[in-house]
Parts: C-alpha cells; sequence; structure tokens
C-alpha cells in the first residue's frame, strides 16, 4: 500500500516510491540514447486488442451533441504503436498507462499499471532480448542496485542472463521433448498422466500452462534472469513462425525469480494471416461470452502499407511496475503503486 | 465442489488426501492467456507448504471452514488462548501454529479463528493494530541530516518497530501487520 501517509511515514516506502521516479527517468534516457523516438498514443480507443483472455475496461464518451460513443481503455499501446511504424518511424517507445479489468487489486497486479513497449523495424526478437538486458543493466548502474529481489529470492543483474527456447526448458525441468506434445490429444495425455484435471473445453495453451506454470514457471530465473523463447506455433497469435522449424513462433518472456515481466514477439506482418488471426481471437472471445468489437481495419490496413524495411520488425511489453518491485524488493505491486487500486477502493 | 473464483487466504482445500489451508493465492495470465489461480497451501497434517497452481473456473474441493471472531485472553508457556465472541467459549492454540504473528498479539484484540471440526486451522490479524507507546528513546541532533529519520520503539505488547523520530512515550501508533511496520499516529 501507498497512500500520502504511507510515504510521509514510511521511510522503506517512500524510497521503492523514489527509485520509481528515477526507474521512468532511466529508461527515457537509455532509449533516446539509442535514438529510439518517445510516442504518445491514445488511452481511450474504440478498437482495443482481441486477446480472448483480457477485459478491456468499457467506457463511454459524449460529443458536443451528447451523442454517445462507446470506447474502451487499452489493454496494452500494441496496435497504436504498430501504425507508427507503417508511418515510417523505425525505433519506437511508448511508458504509458493501461488497464485489464478483472484481475487482483494487488499481489503481481493492478486494474491500471505501467507499460513500457518499445518496437524496431527493421528489427528482430533477439535485438528485443539484447535491449532488456542492456536496460535492466544500464538502470542496476545508475541506481547502484547489484541484485532484483523477488520474495527470498536474490539475482544479480549484471551477470550473464540466459537464454533457453522453450524446448530446452521443458526438457531441463521436466525431462519432457516438448516436439512430440505439440498436438493437444497428445498433451492432454501427457497432462492427465502426471494427475491433472483436464476436459474437452480446455485449449491447448490451457493445458501447457497447466503443467508449465505447476512444474516450471517458479523455478524460472531463480539463479539469472531468463529469456524463454519460441513457443508453440498456436500460442502467438501476433508472432511470425520461426523459420528453422515452423511448429513454434517467434515469441519470448522475461522471468526473473519466477516472476514474468515481458512478452516480446517477432512480429507477423503479414496483413492477411494477421486478420485471419484476429477474426479467429474474436470468435474465442463471443465463445467465452465476453464483450466483442470489430478488427481493427485501421491496424490490418496499417499492416500491408508497411515499408519494406519494416517487413521484419520485433516489439516488446514489459511491466513497469513489476520491474520496481525487483529494483526495490518490494513485497507487493502495491507498494510500488502510489494511489493503488486497492488503497482507494478497499480502504 | 467449489471454483477457483471462492479460494481466498484461509480457506481449506481437500487435496491429493490431505487438507491445506491457503496462506496466499494471486492470479497469474501467463502472457495473454487464460487465467490461472496460484496458491501456496500449508498441509495441516504435516504442515509443509506447497505450491499449487489451478486453471481459473477449474473446480477444487474446497471444505466448509466456519470463520469466527475471537478475542485473544492470555498465553500461558506455549499456549494462546482465545474467547468466541458468540459463544464466549475459549479456544487455545499452539505457539507454532500462530508462528510469527504471535508478536502481534495483545490483550482484547480481535481476531479470525477458521474452525474446521472445530479446531483451529486459521488465524487472521487485523491488518492494522493500535498500540501504545511504551518506550521512545529521544531523537538526537542530526539524525534527520544523516537519513536516519526513523529510531526503534518499543510498543506495550514488547513489540519492536521502526518509527519516525518525533513519536514519544506515550502516544498511540498503528502497525501494519502485514509488513511489521509503523503505519501512522492512531
Amino acid at each position: 500500500m501507498s497512500n500520502w501517509s504511507d510515504l510521509k511515514n514510511n521511510y522503506r516506502l517512500k524510497n521503492i516510491y523514489d527509485t520509481r521516479i528515477n526507474i521512468l527517468r532511466l529508461i527515457r534516457e537509455f532509449f533516446w540514447a539509442l535514438d529510439f523516438v518517445e510516442a504518445d498514443t491514445p488511452i481511450a480507443v474504440k478498437y482495443p486488442g482481441q486477446e480472448p483472455y483480457l477485459n478491456p475496461i468499457s467506457i463511454t464518451i459524449h460529443d458536443a451533441r451528447s451523442t454517445t460513443h462507446q470506447m474502451y481503455l487499452r489493454t496494452s499501446p500494441e496496435y497504436a504503436l504498430k501504425k507508427l511504424l507503417a508511418a515510417g518511424f523505425d525505433k519506437i517507445f511508448e511508458i504509458g498507462k493501461c488497464f485489464r479489468d478483472f484481475e487482483s487489486f494487488g499481489g503481481n497486479h493492478n486494474t491500471e499499471f505501467t507499460m513500457l513497449e518499445w518496437y524496431r523495424a527493421p528489427g528482430k526478437y533477439q535485438d528485443i532480448m539484447d535491449d532488456t538486458e542492456n536496460l535492466f543493466k544500464y538502470i542496476g548502474r545508475h541506481l547502484e542496485i547489484k541484485k532484483l529481489r523477488n520474495r527470498e529470492m536474490e539475482i544479480r543483474v549484471d551477470c550473464q542472463w540466459e537464454r533457453l527456447s522453450m524446448k530446452e526448458v521443458w526438457q531441463k525441468f521436466i525431462n519432457v521433448n516438448l516436439d512430440n506434445y505439440l498436438e493437444i490429444e497428445k498433451l492432454r495425455n501427457l497432462a492427465k498422466e502426471k494427475g491433472y484435471k483436464t476436459d474437452d473445453s480446455d485449449a491447448y495453451e490451457d493445458i501447457f500452462f497447466k503443467i508449465f506454470l505447476n512444474e516450471i514457471e517458479p523455478y524460472l530465473g531463480n539463479a539469472t534472469p531468463v529469456f524463454v523463447y519460441d513457443y508453440p506455433a498456436c500460442m502467438a497469435s501476433l508472432s511470425r513462425l520461426c523459420e528453422r522449424d515452423n511448429r513454434y513462433a517467434e515469441r519470448f518472456e522475461l522471468y526473473v525469480g519466477g516472476l514474468e515481466l515481458a512478452n516480446a514477439f517477432g512480429e507477423l506482418t503479414d496483413a492477411n494471416e494477421q486478420k485471419k488471426r484476429l477474426e479467429k481471437d474474436r470468435e474465442l472471445r463471443a465463445k467465452l461470452g465476453k464483450a466483442t468489437w470489430p478488427v481493427d481495419e485501421d491496424f490490418i490496413n496499417a499492416l500491408a502499407g508497411l515499408p519494406a524495411t519494416a517487413l521484419v520488425q520485433a516489439g516488446v511489453a514489459l511491466g513497469v511496475d513489476r520491474m520496481v518491485l525487483l529494483f526495490t524488493g518490494a513485497k507487493d505491486l502495491n507498494e510500488v503503486i502510489f494511489g493503488a487500486v486497492a488503497d482507494q477502493i478497499e480502504k | 465442489m467449489s471454483s477457483t473464483s471462492d479460494v481466498r487466504k484461509g480457506v481449506i482445500i481437500r487435496q491429493s488426501h490431505d487438507l491445506y489451508v491457503v496462506v496466499e493465492f494471486q492470479h497469474v495470465n501467463p502472457g495473454k492467456g487464460a487465467a490461472f489461480v496460484r496458491t501456496r497451501m500449508k498441509s495441516l497434517s504435516s504442515g509443509k507448504v506447497v505450491e499449487v497452481t489451478y486453471k481459473t473456473s477449474e473446480t477444487v474441493d474446497i471444505v466448509q471452514v466456519d470463520f469466527r471472531t475471537m478475542q485473544f485472553l492470555y498465553k500461558t508457556g506455549d499456549k494462546y488462548a482465545f474467547m468466541n465472541m458468540e459463544s464466549y467459549e475459549q479456544i487455545e492454540m499452539d505457539g507454532d501454529f500462530i508462528g510469527d504473528d504471535a508478536k502481534y498479539l495483545k490483550e482484547g484484540i480481535q481476531v479470525v479463528v477458521g474452525l474446521y471440526e472445530d479446531r483451529p486451522v486459521s488465524l487472521q490479524l487485523p491488518t492494522k493494530i493500535k498500540y501504545k507507546v511504551v518506550d521512545a528513546p529521544p531523537a538526537v541532533r542530526g539524525d534527520s541530516a544523516t537519513g536516519n529519520v526513523t529510531k526503534e520503539i518499543i510498543l506495550d505488547n514488547g513489540l519492536k518497530v521502526q518509527a519516525p523520530i518525533f513519536i514519544k512515550e506515550g502516544e498511540e501508533v498503528l502497525v501494519n501487520t502485514e509488513t511489521g511496520e509503523y503505519s501512522a499516529r492512531a
């Protein structure tokens, strides 16, 4: 929790907030030094993302004649930033507020949170891994913080960060060759053998995460930060397929001390394929009984109009609040956010 | 059978022939996928803590627990006595069971105790508890200049916390039981 009286009375919380403000400044300095442009895109959008399991907050706005318009608070600035790539920007970043409804007030979540996204066009997801690692090391050096802390774990920032493919991670932690479990029926059988409950309503991804979250994720990034890359193709709806093995797609996540911090893609730039996947996501939203809205045609058109140099592009979304938590060793995300939802609602 | 949306701190889950009390739970959304609930649970038979992650909407076997408001009375040896505020019945709990929370207890405070088959299985403290300051060393000039803006104070139940230097003996203060830190003047 962090409200004005906590900051006034509690030296530790005040320190956390000072560090947060410094981190925001350092992020900007880091990207400016690399000639990135800081973008500034809308929080209220007509067409939010189609991710089946995210819940944008619905809002109503009115024009001067009192006509109502349905809008949403963005869950990520992704579409807007990719439109800027189509406009010709080649290296952009944005730090901004995003919103996801139906998530916990506290723990590792807050309905309103601060997201950092950056894109390189041209760029590869390996470049984004380099950026991410360099950014953390840059912040650590400037704040003279050598260790990232989550719960009782301490992880050195300036060590050699690990990069493991999802396939390597399954092999390493549970001795399973993921190549043999890329079809839902096979994975379901594996889950059953391991004693998990699973039924026909579970998608591939659901079964995948039952195993992954119980047997792998808690141990990820406990010695060094680790990038886990190349996800089964069906689990990455905005990313391109790997050239060396098209059963996997170019996606990575960053884990530090069991905490998931960032999700990145080698971005899909085929407009038709993208439209198909988003329509599919939209259908799944409808099936799950969630609110739906049309696919953002302007986003699809932007992809179709990408300059040739931007066809191989990569980008990432990184949770700034979680990053501050790691640098400060805060106990809860509420401790790194001034006026977290819980502080406003549950008092 | 219940669903994961009923999982809370203090509920009891039956899982692989043992009963576990949930000590912590949190939602996780891997990537942008479906939501899961990660729980840390303590076995009631062995005291071992395990971590289990369920898919949201998965069925979970939650055992009915009675939550009762109780008042802390006194401690004798390693036993802590509480009184049920409705029935005025008394129960005892072991120091081992209460663990680190014991240091916050003081005569008269009210806690919520979870009972399963009349056996206490969980204890929840108020988020903030009021104490009287019984010892606070006077502030030393120059403290704030050196960045040393807190000092250790002792409260009426023996608890020691770091507090701002302006706090004096005899004042009442609130302590946050989740972090163990000074919160504000009461």
